[in-house]
């Protein structure tokens, strides 16, 4: 099982949990949109669970909802230490595809670096 | 082990109530001991989920004896969050059944209408993994998660989780200790304030005060507990793989169905956590009372109604009853055995067995009791 964040202990075993790493892109497993978020959130809070490839589920926070499905493939990437999912082109979802046809090692981290890279790069022009 | 029966079970009104909570607890543990012609019990389990912050008061177990003039019966406190009262219930019967003590009084109750509803959201939701609360997660908003995972997967759809909350509120019309007991349509629910996309204000449980109580025995009298069982799961709910069953519910039922040595089939009526209305629908399917991927279908069809095969929440459930958190899980049971001995007036049920349910936080720890009149 892999958690995140990194914990002491799996939560379902009494086994010390090792670090690891995972590429920044996933699967959208559900998404809700909350229009009385606590105190301290803004309205509408788009609150995503996603599953990046190995299985580990994160909780994220979006700009929006729009267009989303569950199985959807999104990127996800940390900002002061909040993670936020956005949704992906059609070329980044050929690359991660390309990636999962058989590629391995440094180059899989290398590309889906750069990915999450390419997928900030489109967030900053949005304004976000 | 011995058998445990329950000779005695009494609740107060819920909804909004203005006396303290020891007064709301001390009305529902005397109407139980009146209906069980007991003075006093040899043990109190008291359940409380979080008097400290609700209503600022400490070391509950025995400020609830006290106040109800028990104050030398020995007393303990039980808490599992929203399933509290379940949880005591077990604790009870377990008194009895080891054969520790002879009558035991079970009383949970809760009282929250008295502070602002985001200070109450708060504190209910401290009971969700901290990391997920981060996130700005409330219970409305991990249940909004786990609805739209349940209606891509299982063709549940909006109308039947309307459906549900209808069909609750039109049985708490009958029932003079329900919280809502107004009517209401499809479409109110459906235009309903949007809460956590795709719920709704009309999908979601009031927040309600009230106290509810049983009176646990070891003499073969009342409503005999069959079977009950617990069942847990991560706090966090990103750990789970499956989103669209409980394990904590399946679990429970399964440890139940064991020591009552039958299964679901024999469930005449049941009252099931429904804090969500698609909580009801997943409940349903989790027991094994309706075969997997039926529920929805099962509900529009009016299976689970009053006048149904199998009819669920004949209380008004969560929903409509009402949910004063630790009141919640004893006042199903009480529902239950006023049902199967009779005393159940305007919506009274036939049958010889009950199954009440119980989710504590969001399903981390799920209580399932089986209820049989012999």
């Amino acid at each position: 099982m892999i958690v995140a964040p990194p914990a002491s202990y799996c939560p379902r075993h009494p086994a010390r949990m090792l670090p690891t790493e995972l590429p920044g892109a996933g699967e959208i497993v559900s998404f809700t949109t909350l229009h009385s978020p606590p105190e301290g959130f803004k309205s509408p809070l788009h609150i995503a669970i996603v599953e990046l490839e190995g299985g580990a589920r994160f909780v994220c926070h979006g700009a929006e909802t729009r267009g989303l499905k569950i199985g959807s493939t999104v990127a996800i990437e940390a900002v002061n230490n909040v993670y936020y999912f956005s949704s992906l082109g059609a070329l980044d979802r050929a690359r991660i595809f390309w990636r999962r046809a058989g590629r391995a090692g440094d180059r899989v981290n290398s590309i889906a670096q750069s990915l999450m890279k390419r997928v900030w790069k489109g967030k900053d022009r949005a304004g976000l | 082990m011995r058998d445990v029966w329950i000779s005695g079970a009494g609740m107060t009104a819920i909804g909004r109530r203005t006396e303290p909570l020891q007064s709301l607890m001390a009305e529902a543990a005397l109407s139980a001991l009146l209906m069980a012609e007991r003075e006093r019990p040899d043990a109190i389990v008291v359940a409380a989920m979080n008097p400290e912050e609700f209503v600022g008061d400490g070391n509950f177990a025995s400020n609830v004896a006290t106040h109800m003039g028990f104050a030398e019966v020995p007393t303990v406190r039980i808490e599992t969050a929203t399933s509290s009262g379940a949880a005591a219930l077990y604790a009870g019967f377990a008194e009895v059944a080891a054969g520790l003590h002879r009558t035991v009084l079970v009383v949970g109750g809760e009282k929250m209408t008295h502070l602002a509803t985001p200070r109450v959201s708060e504190l209910i939701g401290r009971s969700i993994d901290p990391y997920e609360r981060l996130y700005g997660a409330t219970m409305p908003a991990l249940a909004g998660l786990i609805t739209r995972a349940l209606m891509a997967r299982n063709a549940v759809g909006l109308r039947e989780i309307a459906q549900v909350a209808v069909k609750n509120h039109a049985n708490a019309a009958k029932n003079p200790y329900a919280h809502y007991r107004q009517p209401i349509t499809i479409e109110d629910v459906m235009t309903s304030r949007m809460v956590a996309d795709p719920l709704r204000l009309l999908h979601c449980c009031p927040i309600s005060d009230g106290g509810a109580a049983v009176v646990l025995t070891s003499d073969r009298i009342g409503v005999r507990i069959a079977g009950i069982g617990q069942g847990t799961d991560t706090l966090a709910v990103r750990h789970r793989q499956n989103l669209t069953s409980f394990r904590a519910t399946q679990v429970a039922a399964r440890v139940a169905f064991a020591m009552a040595g039958f299964g679901p089939e024999r469930v005449d009526f049941a009252e099931l956590h429904d804090a969500f209305t698609p909580f009801e629908l997943i409940a349903l399917e989790d027991i094994g009372l309706i075969p997997v991927g039926k529920a929805s279908r099962a509900t529009l069809d009016g299976e689970t109604a009053l006048d149904g095969r199998l009819p669920i929440n004949p209380s008004g459930g969560l929903k409509a009853r009402g949910h004063p958190l630790a009141a919640t899980g004893l006042a199903q049971v009480v529902e239950c055995v006023w049902q199967l001995l009779g005393r159940a007036e305007g919506r009274q049920l036939e049958g010889h067995t009950a199954l009440a349910h119980s989710i504590g936080g969001l399903a981390t720890n799920n209580w399932v009791t089986v209820l049989e009149r012999l």
